[in-house]
């Protein structure tokens, strides 16, 4: 016969109950970490400028499950778009987390923004909106995906650097005139992290990547993009713009090793 | 299952399983990895053994099932480099999470460890482990990942009776677990 104590039950059913609370209490702690992280990254990133979380201003939408790593794709909307400055894409847990900062200008429609990224390991990802006042909002997406910044981009660095700098462009309606149109405009660089090592020669290759984008429609601004390392190989990224169905739309962009590009774009509604 | 291999037997042992496993039909990997007699010494990335020579093989479910006994849980999974030639006003802020508890010691299982850092692992290991070379350890890092591998070979070498190998690492418990934001063990150091 088992012989069991008040004192060895009443423990029992202490250690029961911290047992069963356990996982909770460790999410929770989880959760906070991933938290402070956050507010590390906001008092580096906005100089201490409060960000507010938002459920209107900015929508990020992330997959659950990155298939690749290396390409993960992201969209943000923000469906009050006249109010909208700039956004900022921050991958918590890359190692450089900033991966984009996109300023709209005057010929920019801006909606909806559409970007490719690596992503290192399970973490969030924000998305945060500067308005034209100045404030910061932010909307957060958690994202599975392993190993997206030390992913090798092919099987030789000078392979992957092959047509560097050339640029495409797609508009997936016809601009007419008073609409919106989207774009995506793509550009083949490897955009190397910096962590990606050659297996063979066990060499890291240095980092290069795009650094500078700037996107003009007529006279007037569509989009500054201010790029790193957590934009996947041959950066895509997609917008609206404001079409007029005369002007041409021209792209600059440049690297941080020095490499500059320039392309321009017939856009008019009778192409 | 994967029970510790004897070296003298273990090829008879493999050939048996093979046979085993294609008459019972069971999937079995063609491009079997074989235990190198030392430490591994290749790329750190890529398909590793089945097996680890004086240690047992453990999924996630085994080691649900060994935490209660509180073995002691060693992350010897890579540091972020910083790039060299990284622009100075780039926030470069790695962050490493892993299992609940683990003690990391970044780039543990390299082929080649300095003797100086392979006095502080063991010495850490001896605290760690109270000096019980029975008490039951668990190394990992990521799935495809030889320094699990070599980081417990080490131990098996350096006496330690039960340890445990956990290939599927971070990647497979954080499936079903949360993670802990972890930084290299003291005196350990930061370095790959």
């Amino acid at each position: 016969m088992l012989r069991i104590s008040r004192r060895t039950f009443a423990l029992g059913i202490i250690g029961t109950c911290c047992l069963s609370f356990t996982p909770t209490i460790a999410i929770a702690q989880a959760d906070r970490e991933r938290e402070e992280r956050w507010q590390q990254l906001v008092s580096y990133l906005f100089d201490d400028r409060e960000v507010v979380p938002t459920d209107t201003l900015i929508k990020i939408e992330a997959p659950a499950r990155a298939q690749d790593a290396a390409l993960v794709p992201i969209t943000l909307t923000m469906p009050e778009k006249d109010k909208i400055k700039s956004v900022y894409l921050v991958i918590d847990d890359n190692p450089i987390p900033l991966a984009a900062h996109v300023t709209f200008g005057p010929a920019a429609d801006a909606g909806s923004l559409r970007l490719r990224v690596r992503i290192d390991t399970y973490t969030n990802v924000h998305a945060v909106a500067e308005t034209k006042e100045g404030q910061l909002y932010s909307a957060v997406a958690f994202v599975k995906a392993s190993g997206g910044c030390s992913a090798p981009s092919g099987p030789s660095d000078l392979e992957a650097m092959k047509g560097m700098g050339e640029m495409r462009l797609k508009l997936s309606e016809p601009s007419q005139q008073g609409n919106p149109t989207a774009a995506t405009l793509m550009i083949r660089h490897p955009n190397f992290t910096g962590m990606q090592m050659n297996q063979l020669t066990r060499l890291y290759t240095p980092p290069r990547y795009i650094e500078k984008m700037t996107v003009t429609y007529g006279d007037q601004t569509v989009l500054d993009v201010a790029g790193d390392i957590s934009l996947s190989t041959n950066p895509a990224i997609g917008f609206n713009f404001v079409s007029d169905g005369r002007q041409s739309m021209k792209v600059v962009a440049s690297d941080n090793k020095g490499g500059r590009w320039e392309r321009a774009f017939d856009v008019s509604a009778n192409n | 299952m994967m029970r510790i291999l004897r070296k003298p037997r273990s090829a008879i042992l493999l050939a048996l399983v093979v046979f085993m496993s294609t008459t019972t039909g069971a999937p079995f990997s063609v491009a079997e990895i074989r235990e190198p007699d030392g430490l591994w010494t290749g790329p750190m990335q890529g398909q590793t053994p089945s097996t680890l020579n004086g240690a047992r093989l453990i999924d996630l479910a085994g080691l649900v099932a060994l935490l209660p006994q509180q073995p002691v849980l060693i992350d010897v999974g890579p540091a972020q480099k910083k790039p060299k030639d990284l622009p100075r006003d780039r926030l470069w802020l790695p962050t490493h999470r892993s299992i609940p508890g683990a003690a990391w010691f970044p780039g543990a299982g390299a082929a080649v460890l300095e003797p100086a850092k392979e006095r502080i692992f063991f010495r850490r290991l001896e605290e760690l482990t109270g000096g019980d070379r029975s008490k039951s350890l668990v190394i990992f890092c990521r799935p495809a990942c030889w320094g699990s591998w070599n980081a417990g070979k080490r131990l098996v070498a350096r006496g330690y009776s039960r340890v445990h190998w956990f290939p599927g690492g971070i990647t497979e418990w954080q499936e079903a677990h949360d993670v802990r934001e972890v930084t290299p063990e003291r005196g350990w150091g930061p370095e790959r």
